[in-house]
């Protein structure tokens, strides 16, 4: 098993104040790539794999740090470097890898950006969504510039989390997370569809579709202290494959294997499991997380298998770097 | 000496031939709006003045008809009337497809009745039979979803480019139980605006309360609510809830009540002038029941308490912990409207699966549109579609093909869709030949050929429709197999899912089951019986 290497982001952010909401991974020049981190102490970047972190915000001369929730960017990010970072009342939006920032405002009453999310094919169709703690959904479909509330349908909006279908460009699906449940948009988010997911099993933090689901159909959603929910119809029915003593599952990640299966990473405040037969058996890395801090998300760069490179934000401020080891099912 | 008044009774064989001629001339009304080629009925109207009504829709066009010359055929034609208004207000649409189908069961019926077969059991076996044709429409449906098969499903109902785009678009963002209000424009194009939020008919009593804003219009953030159906008769009664509500820092108070005394909105707009807590106060929406189901949604979309005169509240009684809060809230003159109540989702869900068993549950069209439009409510948004047109004859012709549409929309939606053209029926008959040749007795053989032929109606109808050779084009469409029909438009014989020519599975189903059910009931009368002085009756 390789091991972890851990290194310590409180050169950029500080752990005395800060909780590590979100984190994005994108393709920089030169091959190398660039991790971004959403603190209470604003955005934070590293292009050295996390050995040295840098305020992202400086530009903007804030007389005092302005919280980021949530942070995404592009799968082009190598050639636009375009990032979004969710904040309270608004959204912001680089082309330059942080460097410069752009405000966008959404409609008041100001809202808190949870999450955020991206087209796949962002750099043909410009489509982002922020899911927001009180206001539903926004959906802007030019880039970030300007942001429209469309929350037809969706008869919560308290949202924790939104996923977007790889297949986005063709079916026009994403769900969001919620305090009472799941639910789907199947027209790219103008209208919104309650599903089968059992109230009582909710808040539902995070969300992960297979990286087949136009073809399979699954997905899984990670609740606050029912455990995780599998879903092999798009989200109409709903089975539990792992009961809520796990803890509440903050963050959850895909990708396709070799064995035509998906690889499934879950995390909770101090534990990490992976799966490598979409959830059926599990292989428990919580070793990896050594820290005070609870883990409360992730972000991961080719693939979940060995050797891949994983980052794990904690709420003590650090971002610990895992590179994963080979799989041994439990 | 005044004629004495003394019912007349009509016995077979005259009574059963009397029947078939009234609903004879009840389809043969509406059986040319059958198909994509629809032509029009024109109707008088009452006014000598007035130029005639101009429809294509079967269900209205037999509401219209409310009495024939004959009194024996004036029966059956007003059995065939009622049945085709039932169509349409429980389907939308399907009454003309009814209407052939009941015709030619009802006529094949009469003659094999006529020829000694017993009424009884031929009823026992069209109705096993209508079993079979729903099993094989049920295993036929198919899902509708998708802006682009809305619109085309759309336009399979009403032929109309324009209306059928607009109505897949909001469809497809409003769902099955969307609200859509659907009123005459201005100009020529048709035109849709959607709602955020949930809005309720009901005017603020002070226009001086939206006073100073854009379009007397007022939106407000973060807002605590009270609902009630409470008579506010005093200024004083209301001083401790404003005073509880200014103490929890509330700066915003919509008041929902039944009434609300001149002193008591003297103190509300005092109060607004001082600016320390801003006080909308609107009247509660509807009155009885529908009434009590607003209050309902209302208090469960805001986490709020319902104070009731019935109950015994009172305004001066009234707690903080009572009120409901919302995101945002807007008012104009007429209406006011609700974006993100702070009650519980979880709650609101269950709420919502109830009233979506309610709908599923419901038998009476009125008492299902109520529970439609309530889901609709708390749905979290809601459309208009403005129908332009040259004349008002022709947004009022085209509002009511809106109507219709979304209505035959709401079905598909819901319940899926079949091949249309009457493709659905012809791929019910191979199931009853083999119910025929499986058949114990001739008796039921008879029955479920009866059917066969009825099924093939709505298409042989369509084709006659089009002008084109029924034999010749029917025998294509056998040969061609399962799932083929006529495609009106192309004049040609085609598979009419890939086609795009689709129905409504609930409109095929409540159509055929009500033309079995009522064709099977009708060839069971056996004597007709007249009032002395007929009663005119305006409703079905």
């Amino acid at each position: 098993m390789s091991e972890p290497a851990e290194i310590s982001a409180t050169a950029g952010i500080s752990a005395a104040e800060g909780v590590i909401y979100a984190l994005a991974i994108g393709a920089g020049p030169a091959g190398r790539s660039v991790c971004y981190a959403a603190s209470d102490a604003g955005l934070f970047g590293t292009r050295d794999g996390g050995v040295t972190w840098q305020p992202l915000y400086a530009s903007l001369d804030l007389p005092e740090p302005l919280p980021a929730m949530a942070v995404a960017v592009p799968p082009d990010h190598a050639a636009d470097g375009i990032v979004f970072a969710g904040a309270n009342g608004g959204v912001l939006r680089s082309f330059d890898r942080g460097a410069t920032w752009h405000v966008a405002q959404l409609p008041s009453p100001p809202p808190l950006v949870v999450a955020l999310a991206m087209s796949p094919a962002f750099s043909d169709d410009g489509v982002v969504f922020a899911a927001t703690e009180q206001d539903g959904v926004f959906r802007s479909a030019d880039r970030g510039g300007r942001w429209v509330a469309w929350n037809f349908g969706l008869l919560d909006l308290n949202l924790f989390c939104v996923a977007v279908s790889p297949a986005f460009a063709r079916d026009e699906t994403l769900f969001v997370g919620a305090e009472s449940g799941v639910y789907r948009s199947a027209n790219g988010g103008r209208a919104w569809r309650e599903l089968g997911f059992p109230a009582a099993a909710a808040p539902v933090l995070s969300l992960a579709l297979s990286p087949r689901f136009a073809a399979d159909g699954i997905l899984w959603a990670g609740t606050e202290s029912s455990g995780l929910f599998v879903s092999n119809n798009s989200g109409e029915s709903w089975q539990c494959c792992l009961d809520g003593e796990i803890g509440a599952i903050n963050a959850l990640a895909t990708a396709a294997n070799l064995a035509g299966s998906t690889t499934l990473l879950l995390l909770t405040a101090d534990a990490l499991l992976r799966s490598q037969d979409g959830g059926m058996t599990w292989q428990d890395l919580s070793n990896l997380l050594e820290g005070d801090g609870g883990a409360l998300c992730l972000t991961a760069a080719g693939g979940l298998g060995a050797g891949a490179t994983i980052f794990v934000g904690r709420t003590d401020g650090t971002v610990r770097r895992v590179i994963l080891p080979a799989s041994a099912a439990l | 000496m005044a004629k004495p008044l003394i019912p007349r009774v009509i016995f077979q064989p005259a009574a059963g031939a009397a029947l078939g001629r009234g609903i004879g001339r009840i389809v043969d009304a509406v059986r040319p709006t059958l198909g994509p080629r629809p032509r029009l009925v024109s109707l008088q109207r009452t006014g000598r003045a007035d130029t005639p009504e101009m429809l294509d829709d079967a269900g209205l066009i037999a509401r219209r008809i409310v009495q024939l010359a004959d009194r024996d055929e004036d029966m059956g034609a007003m059995l065939a009337r009622q049945m085709l208004w039932r169509v349409h207000e429980r389907a939308g649409d399907g009454s003309a497809t009814a209407a052939v189908i009941f015709e030619s069961i009802y006529n094949q019926g009469l003659t094999y009745i006529t020829a000694g077969g017993n009424p009884m059991r031929l009823r026992r076996d069209l109705e096993a039979g209508l079993a079979g044709i729903l099993d094989q429409l049920a295993a036929m449906t198919r899902p509708l979803a998708g802006r682009h098969a809305l619109e085309h499903f759309a336009y399979t109902v009403c032929y109309d480019a324009e209306l059928a785009h607009m109505l897949g678009e909001v469809f497809d963002v409003i769902g099955e139980y969307g609200r859509l209000d659907i009123r005459g424009g201005q100009g020529r194009a048709i035109e849709r605006e959607y709602v955020e939020g949930m809005y309720w008919e009901a005017a603020p009593y002070s226009r001086e309360m939206l006073t100073g804003q854009a379009h007397q219009r007022v939106d407000l953030e973060d807002v605590a609510i009270l609902v009630s159906d409470l008579n506010i008769e005093s200024g004083p009664d209301l001083v401790p809830l404003l005073d509880a509500a200014a103490q929890a820092r509330e700066r915003r108070l919509l008041l929902i009540c039944q009434s609300l005394a001149p002193q008591a909105l003297a103190l509300l707009m005092a109060n607004n002038q001082a600016g320390r807590l801003q006080v909308i106060a609107v009247h509660t929406p509807h009155v009885g029941t529908k009434q009590k189901a607003a209050l309902e949604d209302l208090a469960l979309l805001t986490g709020g308490q319902v104070l009731l005169q019935a109950a015994g509240d009172s305004i001066a009684g009234a707690k903080y912990a009572c009120l409901g809060h919302a995101r945002r809230v807007w008012a104009d003159k007429d209406y006011f409207g609700i974006v993100g109540g702070r009650g519980d989702p979880r709650a609101l869900r269950a709420h919502l699966a109830e009233l979506r068993a309610a709908v599923a549950a419901a038998t009476d069209p009125e008492a299902r549109k109520e529970l439609r439009e309530r889901i609709g409510k708390l749905m979290a948004g809601s459309a208009t579609l403005w129908i332009g047109g040259a004349t008002e004859t022709e947004i009022k012709l085209r509002s009511e093909l809106a109507e219709r549409t979304a209505e035959a929309l709401r079905g598909a939606l819901m319940e899926g869709i079949v091949p249309g053209g009457g493709a659905a029926l012809l791929g019910c008959r191979p199931l009853l030949r083999k119910m025929a040749e499986d058949a114990p007795d001739a008796a039921a053989r008879v029955a479920y050929r009866i059917l066969i032929n009825a099924l093939e109606a709505p298409a042989r109808t369509v084709i006659a429709n089009a002008g084109c050779d029924v034999a010749r084009v029917m025998g294509e469409v056998d040969r061609a197999g399962p799932g083929h029909g006529f495609e009106v438009h192309g004049e040609r014989v085609a598979p009419m899912l890939e086609a795009g020519i689709l129905d409504a599975a609930s409109v095929v189903r409540i159509a055929s089951a009500a033309a079995v059910t009522t064709a099977a009931l009708a060839l069971t009368t056996d004597v007709l019986v007249h009032h002395a002085k007929p009663v005119k009756v305006y409703e079905p």
